[in-house]
């Protein structure tokens, strides 16, 4: 067997989670579950990007070890849009791609990946029954516009809103910045790690498994994220 | 508490000027006067310990002698301090205050010289960390961190708060080990160990790693219970695995932004020196926290990299350690056969 050997609950989905840092993975594994509506099991493998270009470059491979060295089912892949452009429902047009958009090159890169992948070994003999992910693994790919603590603070501020970004963009003034929402988040725009992973949590937990504002507030970059993970269906 | 330095002819440095935060990462190459800047400072809290020349106006630089000019941020604005010597002498030996006058002036610079004999420049050597040192009596960490064991050793009882703050950090960054031990060895001599979580038999600190024993000096800096008024820090990244690089900065912003720690004491100047372009891309949000020290032929001088006009612009599009090893930033070292751009 490869390394990391992978314990799993036969009944759970097993997941890799590739994230910018522990917090964000932190608040990913709250919000996955609220999604998924079920627990779910994350692979013994300690996926890091440094952020953006970065996780664009280290996917291929990740997906590709995740093929052939686990028995994942999904990957979640949650990335900053920063000043890039913001997914939108045109982005969505069978066959279109935007080349700046991070959601459509994250999701080109994995499907060109996967496309040529063989099939996964097949089950053994007396294995529980084939999961989703069996034949290839799965992907939830989400933005967060423009950075993950706005997010956090979906339903604190109702200012804080991907159309309130994008009118920002388009007018060339932006309604807040990356710095403002650590600010609001943390009360500082260099919060230590732990402080980081405690006000990460405690703001994703207060959706309390309903995610309908984050949905509404974030319908982009956390819908593309719900809809992928939503698009999983459990065997 | 320092706001700018400039520098004429001190080694390299033959006419340059830095402008400085309260925290400072300085990157580039060897011989681009990072280590110059940290020796400026540690000759000045040399002499500043010292009579100092009181003067009314600066000092007027001897033709081809070194000289450095202190300014200050507030209430210090209205102070200068300049090391300087004469042509034919090596060091700067001499130190000229320029101060308001009467009696306010005198209290600010005396209130000023106290702060500058706390400035305190650390280069960590595991090796001399690994071998048992006496124990201490001024716990203050040594410039090579040889006295690490004694001074924690100290603090567990003479500052149980800080110890226990700093022990509970390094459990939680290194969760392979359950805590700190201390053993009294012959000769006045303590040994630091460490208590593996599984229980198995305590390490000492000889047979330790490097980027642990590096890790816990940094915490006894970042949790020393009376700091130094400025600490300047060299190969910062030292012996650190890059994802952990984050505990790094986080534990030197607990001494320059004590504040975002839910600290209640007074900031420390922080001046780090790094190679590590994983731990120059944690400063990707902060341009003013980051120098880039450069060299052309036999001159180096710096530049802030939020002064660099596009760095906004550069940053949405790659990394700023992959900018920096780039050289669209400066700050990397000449190429062979590069012809020098002496100014």
């Amino acid at each position: 067997m490869a390394w990391p050997f992978v314990a799993s609950h036969p009944s759970r989905m097993k997941l890799a989670i590739l994230s910018e840092s522990p917090a964000d993975e932190a608040a990913l594994r709250v919000l996955v579950e609220f999604v998924l509506a079920r627990p779910f099991e994350t692979l013994p493998l300690s996926l890091r990007a440094r952020g953006w270009p970065s996780v664009e470059q280290v996917l291929p491979p990740i997906v590709r070890h995740l093929h052939f060295q686990t028995d994942a089912d999904g990957l979640v892949v949650v990335v900053d849009s920063d000043d890039s452009v913001v997914h939108t429902p045109a982005h969505e047009a069978p066959g279109y791609h935007h080349p700046f958009c991070r959601i459509c090159r994250l999701r080109h890169a994995f499907r060109r990946t996967v496309r040529n992948l063989p099939p996964r070994r097949p089950p053994a003999a007396g294995a529980p029954p084939a999961g989703p992910g069996d034949a290839r693994v799965l992907r939830a790919i989400g933005l967060a516009v423009p950075a993950i603590e706005a997010w956090y603070l979906c339903g604190r501020d109702t200012a804080i809103t991907e159309a309130a970004w994008l009118e920002g963009q388009a007018s060339g003034r932006p309604p807040y910045t990356r710095r403002e929402l650590k600010w609001r988040v943390y009360g500082t725009d260099r919060p230590t790690l732990p402080f980081e992973v405690k006000r990460a949590v405690q703001e994703v937990s207060r959706h309390r498994g309903d995610v309908r504002r984050l949905e509404h507030d974030f319908p982009a970059g956390f819908g593309a994220l719900a809809r992928d993970l939503r698009a999983w269906e459990v065997g | 508490m320092i706001a700018a330095i400039e520098f004429r002819n001190f080694k390299a440095l033959r006419s340059a000027a830095v402008k400085l935060e309260p925290f400072n990462l300085l990157v580039g190459p060897s011989g681009s006067g990072k280590t110059s800047l940290i020796q400026a400072l540690l000759r000045l809290r040399a002499l500043a310990g010292l009579p100092a020349e009181h003067v009314v106006g600066l000092p007027a630089a001897e033709a081809g002698a070194a000289q450095i000019t202190f300014h200050f941020q507030p209430p210090y604005q209205e102070l200068h301090v300049v090391l300087h010597c004469a042509a034919d002498e090596i060091v700067c030996n001499r130190l000229a205050v320029e101060h308001p006058p009467g009696l306010e002036g005198e209290r600010l610079w005396a209130e000023l010289r106290a702060r500058l004999l706390g400035i305190r420049a650390f280069l960590f050597d595991h090796y001399a960390m690994g071998v048992p040192p006496r124990e201490a009596e001024d716990k203050e960490l040594n410039s090579n961190a040889g006295n690490l064991a004694a001074v924690l050793a100290a603090w567990r009882t003479s500052a149980p708060a800080a110890y226990a703050h700093l022990e509970g950090d390094f459990r939680r960054i290194m969760p392979e080990f359950a805590g700190l031990d201390f053993r009294a060895l012959a000769g006045d001599h303590v040994e630091l160990v460490v208590r593996p979580a599984d229980g198995s038999m305590p390490l000492s600190a000889d047979v330790l790693s490097q980027g642990t024993l590096h890790l816990l000096a940094i915490l006894a800096l970042a949790h020393a219970p009376q700091p130094p008024t400025i600490v300047c820090l060299e190969e910062a990244d030292r012996g650190t695995h890059p994802r952990m690089l984050r505990e790094v900065r986080d534990a030197l912003y607990r001494l320059s932004h004590p504040a975002a720690s839910g600290e209640k004491r007074a900031p420390v100047q922080v001046i780090a020196t790094t190679h590590s372009p994983y731990l120059l891309d944690l400063y990707k949000d902060h341009p003013e926290e980051v120098v880039l020290a450069h060299r052309r032929g036999r001159q180096a001088g710096f530049t802030r990299l939020a002064e660099l006009p596009d760095v906004r612009e550069l940053l949405k599009e790659a990394h700023l350690g992959d900018l920096w090893y780039s050289g669209l930033l400066g700050g990397v070292p000449e190429e062979p056969g590069e012809e020098p751009n002496i100014e």
